[in-house]
């Protein structure tokens, strides 16, 4: 159930953006479309709300295709932003509500509602273009909420904004993925949105090279990397795990690479018995490291469900 | 279910607000208000204006002259101020100084060089009519049987107005100067609400709500009805002064020739919207929206050149059959032909038949290339970027 892509492809001439690509996304979860720049991720949003057509592949909600009626029911917010500068903040919202299908009575409390939950509530009356960059973005954002959207999709939401502004926009995500939407966004900032995703799909150069839940992602990567603070500079006790690689040592600031197969703290018990550890670390590789090592492979070998 | 019109009727509304609380909407409506009283009440003010003349006469005016040019003053509006000279001499110096238009000495009337009008006739003719009621008496007529022929007035003169005079070709000018002045200023107000649209993406927001043709309809017909509420601003007080006053120096027949002008302003700016609203989708910044619609704005001026150089010179030619039939000359070439009175009947609605066919065909081609245009972002989209593609339904 939620939103499904099937084999999408889609080409500009000669130029293929999308290359088969196949995620879905679940009522209740946030899921990250992610990707470098040009990987494909604002082609296959359009497509996903009708403004393109794909060459090939299919949308489905609720385990059937959609079409112009669904999508007028969920909410999107584009990657730059879509307002009229002259039009009031307020009226702007109103009036995307009724687009939606909104009475304007419904429309204008709705509006109302959200304004104040965006802390824009004094801004009504003003025109949008007297706003500051944040409050724009906050604007847009009402106007892609104001209808209570299903389904929530946001092209690239994060780009630009000040850590205030990341932080707020999370916690409004949750929210409404806490409230049963199926909340999807794209965002070429692997490392800045990890702990907001629960569920990604990774493209790259218009296919899917990473897919599933970014904890299990991140913890069966066989990538975990160990932290050490340890003195003197003694690695004597590094020969007891052969498997184990230095990733850095510098100074008595020690980065192991830890394989599946072997317990981490047996690593640092090794290292306790060899030397002082002031501080210690268990990482798991981030998206950026995971996306670069998944890159250049197949999908069937990086699947993890 | 949602139907097209009440989502195209949510864009044409909002468009519509936003002209309407604009600055440049009420300064320019409010002019055009002003120029459309100016131009039925002063040409009013002016022709009601009484004049004065001034009569010199040898002594003190003659009470009869006086009294009979005051009487032909009330009808014919005017009044005489009357000044006295000593003698002949003096009169005619008068005249000759420019104190008076006219002066009277015994049986001699001094006049102006130029000018005084009609008014050296007006005294003249009532010193004869003075002179011969004087002879008539004499000749032992009552004073009844004087008065009778004294009343004895010439016909009234009723200005008619030909089919084919020149106030009408004048009228069919003017009409023709605001057709294409209203279509390019329309057309221009489209073609950047359209280009403001896409630059600031509100574009891809209202086609992932809309369908194209909605969002390019609305537009059209927002900006549309701005134009024509400006037109009729300016065309209705003229069009009702001719109804009710024949004294604004427009022909009789000129009242149907601005009703006609309005419906043509609604065909030529159906017409000529959509082409300009998808030449603007091209542009990728405001900026450039002058120059993306240039090609049409030279159709436009192209076609205005053959309207009033063809058709008028020869309105019922060849040559302005066919450009008052062409659809994209038609809105500007048929008006100034029918003004010219030179159309058979038929042709009218043919013209317009022609031209609303094409508005229409146009919708689906403009809606093609407004939705593929807009989503082509970074750089100016050649025609053949959207015209070569697969549709996107």
């Amino acid at each position: 159930m939620g939103l499904e892509i099937r084999e999408i492809k889609h080409s500009f001439g000669d130029l293929v953006a999308l290359d088969g690509v196949s995620f879905s996304a679940v009522p209740g979860v946030i899921t990250g479309l992610l990707g470098p720049n040009g990987a494909g991720k604002t082609t296959l949003l359009r497509i996903m709300l009708g403004v393109l057509s794909p060459d090939s592949g299919s949308v489905r909600y609720d385990g059937r295709s959609v079409d112009d009626e669904d999508r007028r029911r969920w909410g999107y917010m584009p990657q730059e932003r879509g307002l009229w500068p002259g039009m009031p903040a307020g009226d702007q919202v109103v009036h995307f509500g009724r687009l939606h299908g909104l009475s304007r009575s419904d429309a204008t409390r709705r509006a109302k509602a959200l304004l104040e939950e965006l802390g824009l509530a004094e801004r009504w009356k003003d025109r949008t273009d007297k706003l500051s960059g944040g409050m724009q973005q906050r604007l847009q954002l009402a106007t892609s909420l104001v209808h209570d959207p299903e389904v929530i999709v946001l092209d690239e939401p994060f780009s630009g904004l000040d850590p205030v502004a990341v932080v707020s926009l999370s916690e409004t995500l949750r929210q409404r993925a806490r409230i049963g939407c199926t909340v999807l966004f794209s965002s070429h900032q692997l490392d800045l949105v990890q702990d907001l995703c629960e569920d990604i799909a990774m493209v790259d150069r218009g296919r899917t090279v990473l897919l599933g839940s970014v904890a299990r992602l991140r913890a069966s990567s066989g990538r975990r990397q160990l932290r050490l603070h340890v003195e003197p500079s003694n690695r004597d006790w590094l020969s007891a795990y052969p498997r184990v690689t230095v990733v850095s040592d510098q100074a008595d600031d020690l980065r192991l690479e830890v394989p599946d197969g072997v317990d981490p703290l047996d690593v640092l018990d090794a290292a306790r018995a060899g030397g002082r550890v002031d501080d210690f670390g268990l990482d798991l590789p981030t998206l950026s490291q995971l996306f670069l090592a998944a890159a250049d492979r197949p999908l069937d070998q990086t699947v993890v469900s | 279910m949602r139907s097209w019109w009440q989502g195209t009727r949510l864009v044409a509304e909002r468009g519509l607000l936003e002209n309407v609380r604009s600055t440049t909407f009420k300064v320019v409506t409010g002019l055009l208000l002003l120029m459309s009283i100016a131009a039925v009440t002063v040409p009013q003010i002016i022709g009601n204006e009484s004049t004065t003349y001034t009569l010199a006469t040898n002594g003190k005016a003659p009470a009869d002259v006086v009294a009979a040019l005051n009487a032909a003053g009330k009808s014919a509006k005017f009044t005489v101020k009357y000044v006295s000279r000593e003698d002949a001499e003096a009169v005619r110096q008068a005249v000759r100084n420019g104190d008076a238009n006219a002066g009277l000495a015994g049986d001699t009337l001094y006049t102006e060089e130029r000018g005084g009008g009609t008014f050296p006739v007006v005294v003249a003719q009532a010193v004869v009519s003075l002179e011969t009621s004087r002879l008539l008496a004499q000749a032992g007529l009552s004073q009844q049987q004087v008065a009778a022929l004294q009343s004895v007035r010439p016909p009234k003169q009723v200005t008619v107005g030909r089919v084919t005079d020149e106030g009408r070709a004048g009228v069919g000018f003017a009409v023709g100067i605001v057709l294409y002045l209203a279509l390019t200023f329309g057309g221009t107000a489209i073609a950047t609400a359209v280009a403001m649209e896409k630059s600031t993406r509100i574009s891809e927001v209202l086609l992932a709500i809309l369908r194209p043709s909605q969002v390019l309809v609305g537009t059209v017909a927002a900006v549309g009805t701005v134009t024509l509420v400006q037109l009729l601003v300016l065309a209705a007080p003229l069009a009702v002064a001719v109804q009710v006053t024949d004294n604004i120096g427009l022909p009789p027949v000129a009242a149907g020739d601005i009703g006609l002008a309005v419906a043509w302003f609604v065909l030529g700016f159906v017409l000529y919207a959509f082409v300009f609203a998808a030449s603007a989708a091209l542009v990728d910044k405001i900026t450039e929206v002058n120059t993306a619609i240039l090609p049409v704005t030279m159709g436009l001026v192209i076609g205005y050149m053959l309207a009033i150089t063809v058709v008028m010179a020869d309105p019922g030619g060849g040559w302005s059959v066919a450009v008052s039939m062409f659809p994209f000359t038609a809105p500007l070439a048929m008006p100034i032909r029918w003004a010219a009175g030179e159309v058979p009947i038929y042709q009218l609605p043919l013209a317009m038949a022609l031209t609303a066919t094409t508005g229409v065909l146009l919708v689906s081609v403009a809606s093609s290339i407004y939705r593929r245009a807009l989503l082509i972002t970074g750089h100016r989209v050649k025609l053949r970027e959207v015209l070569g593609g697969r549709a996107t339904s």
